[in-house]
């Protein structure tokens, strides 16, 4: 569904953001794209969306090139950025305005989701908080029936009740022909989201495996002492959260921000298990 | 579906840019409207306040540089105001995605800026220009508002109505072809203003204006005295000199059309490359 080949790109011609990134997403998965700040989430997503052109490389999205920035892509696309801005109008005027781009606008599934995150729909854009807007745009998004959607950052700006909501609708709209990134440094809002973990670091990607994948090659478990089969440890209060081979197939739960750390400090012990 | 032009999506992005950018430009009409009538009532206070009242064609002489000048900065401020906003992450971002080709993004813009600009301004200057006008021709209705003399052999000789109003006076019969040409090379160099630079775009493009009008012209003057300074006559006969010479015209024309698409495309080429 969306592939990237050798991509390179940087803000600044000589000092490269990603060298020769290669990727591949497909449909019917929450991807969960994390890393450590300025490691590129945003940048990646805004390549994918064609809202930057890269230096070299090549990217496919749905069988277009995002950098051309064609309307039949623009329209399969639904982007929710971190940072945005909406006018000041009704709810209904914004949705007159801006719904008619996407020929499959389900306007019923939209009032729905508005009902969900308990947004009244006769409301003033400017009159609602940057949470309630987020909200907003992440409904009218998802009522696009956009294949690729991409989230920077969605749960900024969430209380803790819509976070909770937004896992629970983010679920039920993947479908089979739909791939959903979501890029984020909150990695416990995806708690029991996303299905695969996508990591940057050091101008590539660190790892891309499947939650199963994780669970299968590495086992997450309370310690008391650390020993050498120990890729990672924190220190808690009973003793260490480790992170270790799974070499007895035992089953645990993946603990992304436990995963996050290890992968950042302890690259060379995980390649191989990867590999 | 075409990707490139497609007028019903050329519809629905015209109608959501006025959500937009219509509360704005409707607030900038209405100011431009409050500026004119200022003017007029100011200039023509005393032809109708005064104990008495009295009026000639010279109380009416503020229109022509009111409606160059003040309509200059209205299309402009409209013009790099227009995609000024595609400078902000936010915003930017929002109007990028939607899904509407790069050349329908661009042709809204002209169309607003250039159209709707030009257009709107005229309707408003011309609205309170026969108002007032009006009230004046109403005014003195009694006395004649067109200045006759007599000549030698008694003749008397009607040469201008004193209160015409202004399209009647200022229609450029001879010259319509530069007079919508002008507005529209001038609104292209602001948009592309509001294009190319991210923050204080009118002031920016007014300084490139500059320099480049005064680089330009050093160049031009220098290259033709040292390639003709002695060597070509430069007669300076006026009385053979005609201004409606349909070829000068032409040419004229031509070289602002020209300019006006130079701009156009660099502008487009230059939306088709914004970045986030």
């Amino acid at each position: 569904m969306i592939t990237i080949n050798n991509l390179n790109f940087g803000y600044n011609k000589k000092k490269l953001l990603f060298k020769d990134l290669s990727m591949q997403l497909s449909a019917g998965h929450i991807y969960g794209l994390l890393g450590k700040n300025g490691a590129g989430k945003s940048t990646l997503l805004k390549n994918l969306a064609g809202l930057v052109y890269a230096q070299s490389g090549k990217m496919d999205v749905l069988g277009f090139d995002p950098a051309k920035r064609q309307p039949a892509l623009l329209s399969q696309i639904c982007f929710i950025p971190e940072e945005f801005y909406l006018p000041a109008v009704k709810i209904d005027a914004y949705v007159k305005a801006n719904a008619a781009f996407y020929p499959n606008f389900d306007h019923t599934y939209f009032a729905n989701l508005l009902a969900e995150f308990d947004i009244p729909a006769g409301q003033k854009l400017i009159d609602m908080s940057y949470g309630q807007k987020k909200k907003l745009i992440i409904a009218f998004g998802l009522a696009t029936q956009a294949k690729f959607v991409i989230m920077d950052e969605p749960t900024n700006g969430l209380d803790i009740p819509s976070k909770a909501q937004f896992r629970k609708i983010m679920a039920s709209a993947l479908t089979e022909d739909r791939c959903i990134i979501i890029s984020t440094h909150q990695v416990r809002d995806l708690d029991n989201l996303i299905d695969t973990v996508i990591m940057l670091d050091e101008n590539s990607v660190a790892l891309k495996a499947s939650v199963e994948e994780i669970t299968n090659k590495l086992c997450f478990k309370r310690v008391k002492e650390i020993d050498d089969t120990i890729i990672y440890a924190e220190p808690s209060l009973s003793g260490y959260n480790a992170v270790v081979p799974n070499f007895h197939d035992e089953d645990s739960k993946l603990d992304l921000e436990l995963l996050f750390n290890a992968v950042l400090t302890q690259k060379n012990k995980l390649k191989p298990i990867f590999n | 579906m075409n990707n490139t032009f497609n007028i019903q999506r050329f519809g629905l992005l015209l109608k959501r840019q006025w959500l937009e950018f219509g509360k704005i430009f409707l607030i900038t009409v209405g100011v431009a409207l409050g500026v004119i009538i200022t003017f007029y009532t100011f200039s023509l206070w005393d032809v109708f306040f005064a104990e008495r009242p009295s009026f000639s064609q010279r109380d009416l002489g503020f229109r022509e540089p009111l409606f160059i000048i003040f309509g200059f900065l209205f299309i402009t401020v409209i013009s790099s105001s227009y995609f000024a906003h595609l400078g902000q992450k936010p915003k930017a971002i929002i109007d990028l995605m939607i899904p509407a080709s790069t050349f329908e993004k661009f042709l809204t813009g002209v169309f607003f800026t250039t159209i709707l600009s030009v257009a709107s301004f005229t309707l408003v200057f011309y609205l309170a220009d026969l108002a007032f006008v009006s009230k004046v021709r109403s005014s003195f209705a009694t006395v004649s508002n067109v200045t006759s003399y007599t000549d030698a052999r008694g003749q008397v000789t009607e040469t201008v109505d004193n209160a015409m109003y202004f399209f009647t006076k200022n229609f450029p019969e001879k010259f319509k072809s530069l007079f919508i040409m002008v507005p529209f090379f001038v609104t292209s160099v602001f948009l592309l203003g509001s294009l190319y630079f991210n923050r204080f775009h009118y002031i920016k493009t007014a300084i490139s204006v500059i320099i480049f009008s005064g680089v330009w012209s050093f160049i031009l003057y220098n290259t033709g005295r040292l390639l003709f300074e002695g060597k070509i006559m430069i007669e300076h006969d006026r009385q053979n000199f005609k201004p409606t010479d349909a070829g000068a015209e032409l040419a004229i024309f031509a070289f602002f059309a020209v300019l006006t698409l130079i701009f156009w495309t660099i502008g487009y080429i230059r939306l088709k490359e914004k970045q986030v």
